[in-house]
């Protein structure tokens, strides 16, 4: 292994120690640091918040909003709103923006003025954590539903069968006497509703804010009696790629107005982290975008090992972008295949690029003894090394063969045979369009930021594992319609080809070598606590996780998910409005959802 | 023959035909899943039943799988609840599915399927039809044809559901703009043949150079096109749209009155292709046809397989049409086509007859100083 690849680059000078000193000038009354150990960022004073994020936003720099979450301080009876924020010309690092306010009565102003993005993620954390966000223009439940009563991630709430705070649970059979959780706490003793609520009755009017938001206007310009229509596409619908349901206005056949209902897949993903032990979560995360497991490994095991500081060996690191990287071609061929589907190319493309998707599969399968759950990634490395060999072949040259050949013999076939087509140019250039300015307004990542020609990849503007080592480049593109969004994953799946072809002959060279630092413990246990918020280029866009822990205890006090299916749907209806239904489905699948990401 | 015999005659050819094809329409289907399986890289139903074909091993080697499965998914569908739901229009939601049915059997009944041919003594004259003869057998194609939409636009408004009435509204704009590319397409034939009946348009493409396929590929690209569109065949199929409005028309049928719609399309993708092939394609014409003529079975049945087998082909292949992209290519594109072809096709006749072309021909080659 040379010693100068893995040289780091120098460090100019750090934007975000520039940009928190320039802060703290401007607003010295409004902001403090952070004090705790282990933990970063700056508190601000919820009054001050719009104002300082605009500065952030228009002056400093820092105009990408990540993500925004809330942690429950019972301890301080605080609740805590964070806020990730970067930068999409300077790259690096966030500024951490905190605002701390009373847990009883917990009111933050909205940032979707400043973030259009914000929005989403502001009605989560009402929906989970029950802060409310003043100004923000609908703030309505998303996850959970209607009819649910209280806020799941406040540590004072306990599901129905409630057993204990943290896994692993005590013996469910103390003493060897039977008994079971539901004799305990029998059902119904958690189970709250609202006021007024019948649970047999259908009296209880559910969703009346959702449909009142829609407006139906009538043309009274003309004659003609006309009328709009709401329809609801979804939950159950073939183009939906899951449950997800959207409420469409339609004119005739155009689209008038849009709003995104989802959370049917809800299992409050979050709740059950903090109740695992850490190493417990690697398997969870598989079930987020469960196409892409391997990458939300990655994503979570980052962040806790940025808590546990620990060091990853070489090989690890290369099996680890290895899988990752063969994961995103296996999500976009996915993806792609889909797109077309919903452009009623029927399944033939989404067949043809699934026959080399199978491979990798059997690559993965062979790797992990899981196809798509693959529970590879452990704090501190990999779980297992490579195969002595797939379908028969020995391992290297299986992955020689499919680098070199099979895939790249697919992606051309799929880009002679669909990229040309007419009707596909006439369905999708031009449809969907996300200008720039949007794109980072509404929090967008991945390809879909990336074809609205922001060339912003974590991978490049934050690096993690060995990227900054590997030559490869941002696929950007400038239209930002569905046709660049179906190009820019072909472009990608090149890169990701480029990249893998650099790391074979690394895993020939350090064969044998150690594949986990350390001994692998059940309990892990983070000395000093602290935060850690890691993110990583997954194949559908920035996939963050927030965690955080407290010196005691082996299991997160806080985890949270930044999902980018999530995230990116709230541009949906910047994209579609004033587009026919046909194009509703394109652009749906040009974003690329899994909704055992965006329900959680 | 009195009319009365001949009126029971056509009768029993009719019915006769009518259950050829209904089984046509099975096994259609079967050949739609097994050729677009194939055409996708899959198996396709290969579970229900297959034909024993002997080995010397003893063991015999199955042949054809999934031969019975038209017959599993009609024992399925008659079998499984027919719901009607609370809110439909009763009457028009169950006349729906039959006015859909019925057109495309209609069809059926003007193509011919062989020459002057004699089966059990009786003499079939001038060619075997269910109704031999008409002398408007295209128009009546088309007239037909176009009731076939009501079954379509009546299911979508009496099933009381907003999925199915924007696939109604989708198929009467759809039928009514391909139609008219349609009509005016069927006119170059009609004026080859100097006759609107059938079997005339197929005696005067006596052999293969003189299908009309040859002198008007334009035309019978159009007829093509316009019959997918009035077939609601991808890339037009945007009133079923799975995509978009999961099934159209016909999401809240269930049960055979969903199969019925079923049966109408496949029907009229056979009668369809039946009719392109007697256009464009020399019909029941072929080699040693006027010695053998039952041979002409065989060859309109070819033909007409050879049709299916493209329009399977160009549902594996082709993304949909947008449904204002669908009206702007019937509208802008198919029907000024279609009107120019025609009043040059016509142009050109009457040159002719007026025997004008010949030497216009010779004068222009002269004047090049080619001739």
């Amino acid at each position: 292994m040379s010693e100068k690849i893995l040289e780091a680059p120098d460090t100019v000078q750090n934007p975000v120690e520039q940009a928190t000193t320039e802060l703290k000038q401007r607003f010295p009354e409004s902001l403090s640091d952070e004090t705790r150990p282990g933990y970063e960022g700056l508190i601000v004073s919820p009054d001050k918040l719009r104002e300082v994020a605009t500065t952030l936003r228009d002056e400093l720099g820092f105009n990408y909003l990540s993500s925004v979450t809330g942690v429950d301080l019972i301890d301080d009876n605080k609740m805590e709103v964070v806020y990730h924020i970067y930068s999409i010309e300077k790259g690096g690092g966030p500024i951490v923006l905190k605002a701390q306010v009373d847990r009883d009565n917990p009111v933050v102003p909205s940032l979707v003025p400043v973030w259009p993005g914000a929005d989403f993620q502001e009605r989560e954390a009402w929906d989970l954590l029950g802060i409310r966000f003043d100004g923000h223009p609908d703030l309505r439940r998303i996850l959970t539903w209607d009819g649910f009563h209280g806020h799941p991630l406040r540590k004072d709430w306990k599901e129905p069968f409630y057993e204990e705070d943290h896994k692993p649970f005590g013996s469910r059979w103390p003493g060897g006497g039977v008994r079971r959780a539901e004799e305990l706490n029998p059902y119904g003793k958690n189970v709250q509703y609202p006021p007024g609520w019948v649970p047999t009755g259908d009296e209880y009017e559910v969703e009346t804010d959702l449909y009142t938001g829609l407006t139906i206007k009538k043309d009274e310009t003309i004659d003609l009696k006309t009328e709009q229509v709401t329809v609801n596409i979804g939950p159950q619908h073939p183009s939906t790629h899951g449950v997800f349901r959207m409420v469409v206005t339609l004119d005739g056949e155009t689209i008038v107005a849009l709003k995104p209902v989802m959370g049917y897949l809800h299992r409050n993903h979050e709740k059950i982290g903090e109740r695992n032990t850490f190493i417990q979560n690697i398997p969870y995360t598989d079930r987020l975008d469960y196409i892409c497991s391997m990458s939300n490994n990655l994503g979570y095991v980052l962040a806790v090992e940025k808590l546990l500081g620990s060091e990853v060996p070489e090989r690890a690191e290369w099996l680890r972008i290895l899988n990752v990287e063969l994961t995103r071609i296996c999500n976009h061929l996915w993806a792609l295949g889909f797109l077309l589907n919903d452009l009623g190319a029927l399944q033939t493309p989404m067949l043809y690029f699934y026959i080399e998707r199978e491979l990798i599969l059997d690559f993965f399968e062979a790797l992990s003894g899981s196809r798509m759950m693959c529970n590879y990634m452990r704090f501190g490395g990999v779980a297992y090394d490579l195969p002595d060999d797939v379908r028969g072949q020995p391992t290297l040259q299986f992955l020689d063969e499919l680098v070199n050949e099979r895939l790249p013999r697919a992606l051309e076939q799929g880009n002679e045979l669909m990229t040309g087509n007419e009707i596909v140019q006439a369905r999708s250039i031009g449809v969907g369009y996300l200008s720039p300015e949007d794109a980072i307004a509404y929090s967008t990542a991945g390809p879909v930021l990336r074809a609205s020609g922001i060339p912003y990849d974590v991978r490049r503007a934050e690096p993690y594992s060995y990227y900054e080592h590997l030559d490869f480049d941002v696929a950007v593109r400038y239209n930002g319609d569905i046709y660049d969004r179906y190009l820019i994953r072909l472009d990608e799946m090149y890169q990701s080809l480029r990249i893998i072809r650099q790391v074979l002959p690394y895993l020939k060279e350090t064969e044998g070598a150690p594949i986990i630092s350390g001994k692998p413990q059940y309990a892990l246990r983070v000395p000093k606590g602290g935060e850690a918020y890691a993110r990583v280029e997954n194949p559908k866009g920035e996939l963050g996780f927030y965690v955080t822990a407290k010196p005691k205890g082996s299991n997160p006090e806080r985890y949270h998910v930044r999902a980018p299916s999530f995230i990116n749907l709230t541009a949906l209806e910047k994209m579609t409005v004033g587009h026919k239904v046909a194009d509703l489905v394109a652009i749906l699948g040009s974003i690329d959802i899994v909704l055992g990401e965006v329900d959680r | 023959m009195t009319p009365g015999q001949l009126a029971l005659r056509s009768l029993i050819v009719g019915f006769i035909i009518t259950f050829a094809v209904i089984t046509g329409f099975a096994y259609t289907t079967l050949l739609e899943r097994k050729l677009l399986a194939r055409l996708q890289g899959r198996i396709g139903p290969n579970r229900a039943g297959y034909i024993p074909v002997p080995t010397r091993s003893g063991k015999p080697r199955r042949f054809l799988g999934g031969i019975m499965q038209p017959a599993a998914d009609a024992v399925k569908l008659f079998f499984k609840e027919d719901i009607t739901p609370a809110k439909v229009d009763r009457w028009v939601y169950t006349l729906a599915p039959m006015l859909a049915v019925i057109p495309a059997i209609l069809i059926l009944a003007v193509i011919p399927w062989a020459g002057e041919i004699t089966i059990l003594g009786q003499t079939f004259s001038p060619y075997f039809a269910i109704a031999p003869g008409v002398n408007v057998g295209i128009v009546f194609v088309l007239a037909i044809t176009s009731i076939g939409v009501y079954g379509v636009v009546l299911a979508g408004w009496a099933s009381n559901s907003k999925y199915a009435v924007l696939g109604g509204i989708r198929a009467s704009a759809q039928m009514i703009s391909y139609e008219l590319a349609l009509g005016l397409t069927v006119l170059v034939p009609i004026m080859l043949a100097d006759s609107m009946d059938l079997g005339e348009i197929v005696a005067a493409q006596k052999g293969v150079i003189d299908w009309f396929v040859f002198r008007q590929p334009l035309a019978a690209i159009i007829f093509w096109i316009g019959a997918l569109a009035e077939l609601q065949r991808a890339p037009f199929d945007l009133l079923e749209a799975e995509q978009e409005l999961s099934a159209g028309y016909t999401v809240e049928y269930a049960g055979m009155r969903f199969g019925m719609f079923f049966m109408a399309e496949y029907m009229k993708m056979i009668a369809l292709s039946a009719i392109t092939a007697t256009l464009f394609f020399g019909g029941y014409r072929g080699p040693f046809v006027d010695q053998v003529p039952a041979l002409g079975f065989l060859y309109i049945g070819l033909k007409t397989f050879i049709g299916l087998c493209i329009m399977i082909w160009i549902r594996a292949t082709l993304p949909r049409f947008r449904y204002d992209q669908l009206m702007a290519f019937g509208w802008k594109r198919m029907l000024p086509i279609s009107v120019l072809n025609f009043v040059v096709v016509g142009i050109f006749i009457v040159l002719q007859e007026e025997g004008i072309l010949q030497p216009l021909f010779e004068n222009t080659l002269r004047f090049l100083g080619i001739g």
